[in-house]
């Protein structure tokens, strides 16, 4: 073998071995980097505690750009917010140490709640108030008077820890958000095209469709959450988050609709639907036909553009092959069958199409404007407010039990207790699995002790000079940061690294006192007990039946509030804010288990019925008055049915909607009589989620007659 | 321009009132960058921002601070 082909050998292989292994070392070299970096220039600056930097670079470092810029930009905000908080706290209990306590495990649990209330990186501007007004407070606590000092010491190390991290992350070697942004809208647009085509002209059991639901609920929170850290990192996607926000709502419209379509198909079924099925099935196959004509080689944003025109050209077609199936049918029931179904598709095609020329549009120029609603622009949250309180509450109890135990024994480890479980509490506020994090916690407290007592005890006392005060602790810092980048491994590293820059104290001269490396490492083991402990007594909804409970009652109320609240952006707030609730339980809970699966069939059930409710009240106002007022009961008793579901309700909601029928028929509404059609089919299902609310069969047969 | 200014009898550097400035004006020239897509004629839009910065919030500071 010549020497060029063995090299060429080698590089391969060496390749192969490091092609994953690349980005994470990119990484680590960038979190020591910044981390070095802020300590030098905390010592440059003679800061008081260049540490407070460097745990605030460790905290703010992440393996993703695009996070770091927007974790930087509310953290500043959260530190200034705290360190007000914190001044004005001390100036209200000067001399009070029990009450100034007090007040600051209130602020740290209204921090703590409030970043349960809000997804991704808002979350730490409230993490991090709470945060720097507990460093600003707890060396002032017995002498009040370095409040000033200490208020801008820590804001300063606060600060010069989130640029130096942004700066380094930014611009070195940056990997971008955006990339990963652009590519969930891709897929998700191929995907549910492509779903679309295979699936049209066939049949969907309800087990598919629930994995379909889950499928495109993830992918629009997903864009979603994505979309609100990458408008910190390109000013492109900033220009185009309206754009992004309304491609997703109107990508929800369409597999809502979508969803809807199939549920009328599966229950179409038994021998008096038959014909109406096979009609329809004739003109999903024409959709499917303007669908597949799609070039699917070509880029996406054509692809897109080509489906708008498909579709538009296949209006008229469309339309003929509805009349031409619905003149071979015989029998008011069958058609009126056909023509909710009929209506569905027209209603499925022309979102699609909607879909796609918004995909259209977010790919062209930002320059030509396009008008949009402020409903198409907006995504909902759904929030529980008593699951944020047993949040607050727990840091609360943390705070105090740590606080009083801390003035108790005068301990001057105390202070570092409340330290950790004020960082702890609030980080893993919202964590899918708090308890599995604090056990891993745990390992990487034990680990970060070990190292840091090698560290300051070993190492430091050889090393002379800031290179080689770098060079002592590299070892320790690249084995912390290496498993940041593992999912799995995040937890241990997170607490390995901040244990061991907080029990290392590191500064220009460092001081070797064992009693008090002791005191430390003890105060931390405390803290991350008492955190622990607090995650066993005020569970999330994961393990607490109750809170699991309120957020399958807040997921119900938005078709409650779909039938109230006034009709200007009721759709886009039922879609999106039942996708967002959704999310969250499977988050809790993971999606394969029970739990998850009754919550699932809520899901497809209140996005069906919510979305029926806004349409047919979109089409309320133009009725007859005695119509109008049957629909009024109907939407009041659905209202009230998904409110509270029980057997009464779901009577009372199905004898509404039969006179509603009634009447529609005699007035020959036919618009609203399809809605309400789709209404009564969606409720007599048997494999619904309602089904536990009907009599039994031949109660049933008596009063579907 | 001082050196230090008075807030509310609290002295500040006023380099940090020129860097909030200096912010702002980035931000600014962010903005009208995304809107007519300047950055793609960047190799490195990160860079080049941070190198913008830099030379906004040294032109500025450095005028700020001849008189002295």
């Amino acid at each position: 073998m010549s020497a060029a082909a063995s090299m060429a050998a080698w590089r391969g292989a060496w390749g192969e071995a490091f092609a994953g292994a690349g980005r994470a070392w990119l990484f680590v070299f960038k979190a020591v980097l910044a981390v070095c970096l802020t300590g030098w220039l905390a010592m440059r600056f003679d800061l008081v505690s260049p540490y407070e930097a460097m745990i605030t670079c460790a905290i703010v470092i992440n393996p993703a750009s695009g996070m770091v810029v927007a974790k930087s930009f509310y953290r500043a905000l959260g530190t200034l917010v705290g360190c007000g908080a914190a001044v004005l706290l001390v100036l209200a209990f000067p001399q009070q140490r029990a009450l100034l306590l007090t007040g600051m495990a209130l602020w740290l649990g209204v921090c703590a709640g409030g970043a349960s209330l809000h997804r991704n990186f808002k979350s730490y501007g409230f993490v991090l108030a709470g945060y720097t007004a507990a460093i600003v407070i707890l060396p002032v606590l017995d002498d009040p008077s370095g409040l000033f000092d200490s208020a801008v010491m820590r804001v300063s190390e606060v600060m010069l820890g989130i640029l130096v991290a942004g700066v380094v992350s930014d611009a070195i070697a940056p990997q971008r958000l955006s990339r990963a942004l652009r590519a969930n809208i891709r897929a998700g647009f191929t995907g549910f095209v492509g779903f679309v085509c295979d699936s049209l002209a066939g049949v969907l059991q309800r087990g598919e469709l629930e994995q379909a639901h889950l499928r495109f609920v993830r992918e629009s929170v997903e864009i979603e959450n994505l979309r609100s850290s990458v408008i910190f990192e390109d000013a492109g996607v900033r220009v185009r988050s309206p754009r992004t926000r309304r491609l997703n709502q109107r990508f929800m419209a369409a597999s809502t609709s979508y969803q809807s379509l199939h549920h009328l198909m599966n229950r179409l079924q038994g021998d008096e639907h038959t014909a109406a099925r096979e009609a329809l099935m004739t003109i999903f196959v024409e959709l499917a036909g303007a669908i597949r004509r799609v070039d699917a080689t070509a880029s996406v944003a054509r692809q897109a553009a080509e489906l708008v025109q498909s579709l538009d050209a296949t209006t008229d077609s469309l339309q003929m092959a509805i009349g031409q199936a619905r003149a071979s049918l015989r029998g008011p029931i069958v058609q009126l069958d056909f023509d909710t179904g009929a209506e569905l598709t027209r209603r499925f095609a022309a979102e699609l199409r909607a879909y796609a020329q918004a995909y259209v549009d977010l790919a062209g120029p930002t320059s030509r404007h396009i008008a949009m609603s402020r409903h198409e622009r907006a995504f909902a949250h759904g929030n529980d407010w008593l699951g944020a309180a047993t949040i607050a509450l727990r840091v609360v109890v943390v705070m105090l039990v740590t606080g009083w135990f801390w003035i108790a024994t005068a301990w001057p480890g105390g202070s570092y207790a409340m330290l950790m479980a004020a960082i702890f509490c609030g980080l893993m506020a919202s964590s899918p699995n708090p308890l599995g994090a604090v056990r891993l916690m745990w390992r990487g407290w034990v680990l970060g002790a070990l190292g840091a007592f090698v560290c300051l005890f070993a190492v430091m006392p050889r090393m002379d000079g800031f290179v080689l005060f770098v060079a002592g602790l590299l070892p320790f810092l690249i084995a912390g940061f290496y498993p940041y980048t593992r999912p799995a491994l995040a937890p241990i590293a997170r607490s390995y690294v901040l244990s061991f820059l907080i029990m290392t104290e590191l500064d220009a001269v460092t001081v070797y006192d064992v009693p008090a490396f002791f005191d430390r490492a003890a105060g931390l083991l405390l803290g991350v007990a008492l955190t622990g402990v607090a995650f066993r007594l005020f569970a999330n909804a994961a393990d607490n039946r109750f809170l699991y409970r309120r957020l399958l009652d807040k997921l119900r109320a938005e078709v409650t509030r779909a039938c109230r609240a006034p009709l200007a952006g009721a759709r886009e707030r039922l879609e999106s804010a039942s996708r967002d609730l959704f999310m969250q339980i499977i988050g809790y809970t993971g999606a394969g288990s029970h739990v998850a699966h009754d919550f699932m069939a809520w899901g497809l059930s209140v996005g069906e019925a919510g979305r029926a409710v806004v349409d047919l009240r979109a089409d309320m106002a133009g009725v007859a008055p005695p119509l109008r007022h049957q629909l009024q009961l109907l939407v009041e008793a659905l209202a009230g049915l998904y409110d509270a579901p029980g057997r009464l309700r779901y009577l009372r909601t199905r004898r509404r909607l039969a006179s509603a029928l009634r009447v529609a028929d005699r007035l020959h509404e036919t618009r609203v009589l399809r809605h309400l059609h789709l209404l009564r089919l969606a409720l007599l299902d048997r494999q619904s989620v309602l089904a536990q609310y009907m009599l039994n069969v031949s109660d049933e047969v008596r009063h579907a007659a | 321009m001082p050196r230090e200014l008075s807030v509310g009898g609290m002295f500040m550097p006023s380099l940090l009132l020129v860097f909030v400035v200096a912010l702002g004006l980035l931000a600014l020239l962010d903005w009208v960058a995304g809107r007519y897509g300047w950055y793609r004629h960047v190799w490195h839009p990160a860079l080049f921002r941070l190198a913008v910065f830099v030379g906004v919030f040294a032109a500025l500071g450095l005028a700020a601070m001849r008189g002295d």
